[in-house]
């Protein structure tokens, strides 16, 4: 486990995440007090991401529970499985016939195989899913409970237990108690309002999108080899994107594809027809692309008339630069 | 510390942010495990811990602000203004060595208060005015006449006529000690500078305290208020804040409905599904199948009132129902003020916000700066769209029914209503002016299955509901 907020911080950059103090409290805290963590905030600014990131840290397995409308006990906890036992009847026939030989009556008979009966409602013929696999996992897990909000709200309900005690309750064993304390993150895109009861027992965790520095460094991080100014110019162009009041507001990952996109087609000034070429890497809907597409163009030029107002003091090769002429 | 915790946790109740008892017991254990010192990282801890909806972000972070860090700017501010205040050509840092040098070969024994504010100690200073506000019970405060009376009493808790005398004896026993004289006018001078910041560093504590005590009262009033304010007097500004109210009771309506809706799912027995579905477990009934029955979303047909008397009903029933969509099969609008026009499409190519605006405007089908007549505006639906009315349709008509004295041709409702599933009448006027003057409610009323009042969000939330289902 970590020991500080700031090892945190170290850790995940390890792993190649960067993180605000923010984050990295929460996460200190969420392994220090087993409260599970309920991270929200607009798509993509990596919430899953962050789960994954911390199993990787402390070296643990991650389970993960994708929710849907719909998902209901049989497939998020655990289920019976009913061929097997089935199965198990037909083949035990004759032993069954054994258990009730000499018997005399009907009531008799009915009490020996009673008596047997939690044969078919043991462990063996359970199949464990998603939570109750986290919680009878022989090593410690992560459980990464991922789009809650689009679970049904009754969904919840069951969710309360895994998360406050750590504990499945199956009506025909018992209680069953966890062996390592799992670190649980749920994400949620905000769909619809979780209720109080889930919230009060988590962690809460907003996670809105990067500021121009953080993205930045992002950037360099995941497209190793992209000219610092045309990184500068992505960066602070998607900024002022997600300022538009937009359908779908362009994600962290979108503006890796975007980069990743501009450096294939080796770019290194971000020109307004170009922009135009791959606005539809950054942005989904016809509307957008036409709203943002006016915004961009008079962005540009202010930019471009900026750069020339300064070109005497031009660019000077940065190491990007250079490796980029060795791909292409 | 803890108390104070304690106390901040009060405040963010009373400010709207929901902070039940295990959740500040949370922020206790978590601040165990973290140092007190980073002031971002208190912050944060207190926030994961205890405010878990993003909406509340915002207020959170303002009481933050307010609660630790206010007055501990203000007495560094106050401080800082002190010092300045003397003049040119002082040079603060050897007045102090020297007083220290010759302080340490006199015998005085003075007080915490004198001490600090001869020390400059500001973080000193500042824990003897909160030990001074709790003792002077300053959290009670209330209105802004009570000011100076809990700065007196604070300043005679912590005994500043006291500290002020020990202050003044100690220049005289310096002046016998033969501390030169010009330095001794300088001391003089800051420590008058000092006490004078005090003053006013302990009204600035009582006035934060009232401001704390009352400020939240008044956002959080404002925002359940919103619910209920009737939409005749709503602002700019409240409507704007509407969007935000709306579309969260959507989003709470969303879910009930999800939720009802599966709840009546469960249907009868089936026996002929069960037996195929058990073929593979030899015909042994291990799994059950239940006839799902088919509920079927109702289609809505909106026909809003643009005038102005009821426009900001119809802007609000269209968020509603355009942020409901999934609960209808299809929406259809309608806007009329003489002439009626369909303006169904300014939702497929706008967002919703942009299409309330426009619709509200006319959409460009109808002229809306005519006088109110409904009879025409039915008869036109009735001539136009009756045939896209069916069974499953709910047909909302939000109006005041005020018909300038132009024939309501009541008739036209009639056949809509006879083909429609339903026929719901919005009025934003009550009951009681139903039929006076020129309304003409009286003459719809026998056409409508539900027709009821609707003057505030709440009420309007309520019909939603109902229509949904």
């Amino acid at each position: 486990m970590f020991d500080t907020v700031d090892e945190v911080q170290k850790r995940l950059l390890d792993q190649s995440y960067i993180c605000n103090k923010n984050i990295a409290t929460v996460v200190f805290l969420a392994s220090k007090l087993h409260k599970p963590v309920l991270v929200e905030g607009p798509a993509g600014v990596g919430k899953t991401e962050l789960g994954r990131v911390v199993a990787r840290a402390l070296g643990l397995s991650m389970i993960r529970l994708q929710c849907y409308e719909g998902l209901d006990e049989s497939k998020a906890l655990y289920e019976w499985e009913y061929s097997k036992q089935l199965l198990y009847t037909q083949m035990l026939r004759d032993k069954i016939g054994e258990v009730i030989e000499g018997t005399t009556s009907l009531k008799e008979a009915a009490e020996r195989i009673a008596s047997q009966d939690d044969v078919f409602f043991s462990e063996r013929f359970i199949v464990p899913r998603p939570l109750l696999k986290a919680i009878t996992s022989d090593s410690p897990v992560l459980l990464l409970i991922d789009e809650v909000d689009k679970s049904d709200p009754e969904f919840e309900a069951f969710l309360l237990e895994v998360l406050s005690d750590y504990t499945v309750s199956i009506p025909e064993i018992g209680t069953i108690h966890a062996k390592h304390l799992p670190l649980v993150f749920l994400t949620s895109n905000d769909a619809r309002e979780m209720t109080d009861a889930l919230k009060r027992r988590c962690l809460h965790l907003y996670i809105d999108f990067p500021t121009e520095e953080e993205e930045l460094s992002i950037l360099n991080l995941k497209v190793p080899g992209m000219d610092e100014r045309l990184a500068r110019e992505v960066v602070s162009l998607i900024q002022n994107v997600r300022k538009l009041d937009l359908k779908k507001t362009p994600s962290i990952s979108e503006t890796l594809d975007w980069a990743r996109a501009l450096i294939a087609l080796n770019a290194d000034r971000l020109e307004p027809e170009l922009v135009e070429a791959t606005m539809s890497v950054i942005l989904k809907h016809q509307g957008d692309i036409r709203k943002a597409q006016a915004e961009l163009n008079q962005l540009l030029m202010q930019k471009t008339a900026e750069a020339r107002a300064q070109a005497p003091q031009a660019v000077d090769p940065s190491p990007g630069g250079a490796k980029k002429s060795v791909l292409h | 510390m803890q108390q104070k915790i304690v106390e901040f946790t009060n405040l963010l109740r009373k400010a709207g942010v929901r902070v039940s008892v295990a959740e500040a017991l949370d922020a206790f254990m978590a601040l165990d495990e973290l140092s007190l010192d980073d002031r971002e990282l208190f912050k944060d801890a207190m926030r994961t811990t205890m405010v878990k909806r993003s909406d509340d972000i915002p207020t959170y972070d303002r009481l933050f602000d307010v609660f630790w860090s206010g007055f501990h700017d203000l007495l560094r501010a106050q401080l800082a203004q002190a010092v300045s205040g003397l003049g040119g050509d002082f040079d603060l840092d050897e007045l102090l060595e020297r007083l220290r040098e010759v302080l340490e070969n006199m015998d005085v024994d003075l007080s915490d208060l004198a001490q600090s504010l001869l020390g400059m100690d500001a973080n000193r200073i500042e824990q003897l005015i909160r030990q001074a506000g709790e003792a002077a019970g300053v959290e009670g405060i209330q209105n802004m006449l009570q000011i100076g009376f809990f700065s007196r009493r604070m300043l005679e808790q912590m005994n500043f006529e006291g500290a002020a005398g020990e202050l003044r004896e100690l220049l005289e026993q310096l002046r016998e000690e033969g501390f030169p004289e010009e330095r001794l006018q300088q001391l003089a001078q800051l420590l008058r500078a000092m006490q004078d910041a005090l003053r006013r560093a302990v009204r600035g504590f009582t006035e934060l305290e009232l401001d704390q005590q009352n400020h939240d009262y008044l956002e959080r009033f404002r925002r359940e208020s919103l619910a209920e304010k009737s939409f005749y007097n709503l602002t700019e500004e409240d409507i704007r804040k509407m969007r935000e109210v709306v579309e969260r009771l959507a989003q709470k309506l969303k879910a009930v409905v999800s939720m009802r809706r599966r709840r009546q799912r469960k249907g009868k027995f089936d026996l002929k599904q069960t037996m195929r579905r058990n073929l593979g477990h030899g015909g042994l009934p291990f799994e059950l199948v239940f006839r799902q029955r088919k509920r079927e979303k109702p289609k809505l047909m909106i026909l809003c009132d643009i005038s102005s008397s009821v426009s900001n009903v119809c802007r609000f029933m269209l968020q509603f129902t355009y942020s409901l969509q999934t609960a209808f099969t299809k929406i259809r609008s309608f806007v009329f003020v003489a002439e009626l026009g369909e303006v169904t499409s300014l939702f497929r190519d706008n967002d919703v916000y942009n299409a309330i605006d426009q619709a509200m405007d006319g959409g460009d089908v109808i002229n809306p700066y005519t006088r109110s007549n409904f009879g025409m505006a039915f008869f036109t639906f009735w001539r136009d769209y009756l045939a896209a009315v069916d069974h499953r349709t709910t047909v909302v008509v939000i109006g005041d029914a005020r018909n300038n004295y132009n024939d309501p041709r009541a008739w036209c409702l009639r056949e809509v209503q006879k083909k429609a599933r339903n026929v719901i009448w919005i009025n934003p006027e009550s009951p009681g002016a139903w039929g006076f003057g020129d309304s003409v409610m009286d003459k719809y009323l026998p056409y409508c299955d539900l027709a009821e009042e609707c003057r505030n969000l709440k009420q309007l939330s309520r019909m939603v509901d109902r229509i949904v289902l």
